[in-house]
């Protein structure tokens, strides 16, 4: 099984991330090469060179404004994020446990997931206000519902083969969840963290766009309307590294979850 | 005479339209190797279900003891396919297996029943890491680790090759020499029943039911001797043979029916 990488982002062999590593470091510098040849012949500056990001940047961090504006951000999406986990998880299982309940509730969350969540914010911003509270509510919103189904389906998705073995051993219903049908679930629910804390993140800008104008979403709006494109640039690539951090720490978990696929026998 | 173990009394199960066993009537003694012989599709696996208490008959009665049997009671399943835990370790599979008994206690169980069948060395590695032998090893330490009264097997070694499967049959009849148990061994192959059964049930399939019992009156141990070469084996091998070769001409719902 040489060169063998699995799916979804497992952990490669020491010989190829040595080799990835490179490439992407490759591939990054290309990506500056030709943001520096945008920014040279697009007219009126419209396109801030990487060097006058990078100056933007160091300014906004002195001046202050830059962490103050991550630490609102982060406090909006870990608040909505972590709710939505909270809550994703154990209503998903249960779902797919108690399948009257599940069978029950699932039309109601498939409709509540296909609604886009913009037409949710009215409602919200006359319920909560403009704080914290209602930008949470927005995150919480759009990150819950992957959440739920991928554990649901998990759930659903569980070996009958080995529960049936598991029977044969005079194992509890609980012990049977437990150590087959919740750890079965695992791929999947993890699957579901993943869309949700992209979506989480993409809410938490939106609700700082249509609620009190804070955070990165709010400097978003304020540099993108008085064309401060320097700035406006440092803020695309705080939150973009804000995404990558956020995804890669949920791939590693991943990997280190599914260790036990990995043939590498002694 | 041994005492009676196990009972099945006119037991019929259908699913849906599908008869898999009718009036199936049978009797196991303690520490008695019954072997179930017979086509696929003639109930085998329901058997073992039936008398591992997972399903419980449509009519008739099944007695452990007397009594209907509960699940992981006094019964241990090994299965065709293994059905490891595939996150769990070595180890933690066959702990798995031992609900009553307190983490530590079946741990130390699980080591026991790793060593007995040689996996030790494995007992931290994952399913996926070992070879198809040594899978089923593990499934086998996992179902003795329970220390049942009664094996349930149903056809554990068919995905083995042949070398394995043999390596396998020696060891399970070590393995019962050295603690019995009541076993109820269900296989496709005659030459397994015949070394490894003290009664063999031939089945036969729609309905699903018992037409022949056969005494394989072998002296054990067998794995020293060389037991294929008496006479009687191949005299007993060639009646079973014809018996299902009859079976799956004439079922209509063989892919061989009709042949000659
Ligand atoms: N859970 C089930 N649902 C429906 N039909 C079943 C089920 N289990 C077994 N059967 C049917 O019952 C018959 C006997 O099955 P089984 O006991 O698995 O036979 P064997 O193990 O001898 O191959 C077959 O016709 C099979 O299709
Ligand atoms: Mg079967």
């Amino acid at each position: 099984m040489a060169g063998w990488t699995g799916t979804g982002g497992r952990s490669l062999r020491p010989a190829g991330a040595g080799t990835v590593l490179v490439l992407r470091l490759l591939f990054l510098g290309l990506l500056l090469l030709l943001w520096g040849l945008a920014s040279a012949t697009v007219p009126r500056g419209l396109i801030p060179s990487p060097a006058t990001t990078a100056q933007a940047a160091a300014r906004l961090w002195a001046e202050g404004r830059l962490q103050t504006a991550i630490g609102q951000s982060l406090l909006t999406y870990g608040t909505g994020l972590g709710a939505a986990v909270l809550v994703g998880i154990p209503l998903g299982a249960l779902m797919g446990m108690v399948r009257l309940f599940g069978r029950t509730l699932d039309i109601f969350v498939f409709a509540l997931a296909a609604t886009p969540r913009v037409a949710f914010i009215p409602l919200i911003i006359v319920l909560l206000g403009l704080g914290t509270e209602a930008k949470a509510m927005i995150v919480f919103l759009g990150a819950v519902m992957p959440i739920v189904l991928n554990t649901y389906a998990g759930v659903l998705a569980r070996d009958g083969e080995l529960i049936e073995m598991a029977r044969s051993t005079g194992a509890s219903a609980a012990r049977i969840q437990l150590h087959i049908v919740l750890p079965g679930a695992l791929p999947f629910l993890v699957v579901g963290l993943r869309l949700g804390a992209t979506i989480g993140l993409i809410n938490t800008v939106v609700a700082e766009l249509y609620t009190a104008v804070t955070g990165l979403g709010g400097l978003l709006a304020l540099y993108g309307n008085t064309f401060r494109m320097a700035d406006y640039f440092v803020i695309v690539l705080a939150l973009a590294a804000i995404g990558v951090i956020v995804t890669e720490s949920l791939r590693l978990l991943e990997g280190r979850l599914s260790r036990w696929r990995l043939p590498d026998r002694p | 005479m041994r005492a009676e173990h196990v009972r099945l009394d006119r037991v019929s199960l259908a699913f849906g339209e599908v008869s898999a066993l009718k009036d199936v009537s049978l009797s196991l003694g303690r520490d008695e190797v019954v072997v179930v012989l017979g086509p696929s599709g003639c109930g085998k696996t329901t058997l073992l279900r039936l008398v591992a208490g997972l399903i419980a008959p449509d009519a008739g009665r099944v007695t452990v003891e007397g009594a209907p049997p509960r699940p992981g009671e006094k019964t241990a399943l090994v299965f065709q396919s293994f059905r490891l835990i595939p996150w769990k370790s070595a180890r933690e599979n066959v702990a798995f297996a031992l609900p009553r008994l307190s983490r530590a206690e079946a741990r130390q169980r699980a080591d026991r029943y790793l060593e007995l069948v040689g996996l030790s060395r494995f007992a931290k590695s994952w399913p996926a890491q070992l070879s198809g032998g040594m899978r089923q090893r593990l499934a086998l330490a996992r179902a003795l680790a329970a220390e049942p009264e009664i094996l349930l097997m149903d056809e554990p070694f068919a995905s083995l090759d042949a070398q394995a499967r043999e390596l396998m049959q020696v060891e399970l009849m070590r393995l019962l020499e050295r603690r019995p148990a009541t076993v109820l061994f269900v296989t496709h192959s005659v030459d397994e029943a015949l070394i490894l059964a003290d009664r063999i049930l031939l089945m036969s399939p729609r309905p699903g039911r018992v037409v022949e019992e056969v005494a394989v009156p072998f002296p054990r141990p067998r794995r020293d001797t060389d037991t294929r070469a008496l006479p009687l084996y191949a005299e007993l091998r060639s009646h079973l043979w014809e018996r299902l070769r009859d079976m799956v001409l004439n079922d209509p719902g063989s892919d061989f029916h009709g042949r000659r």
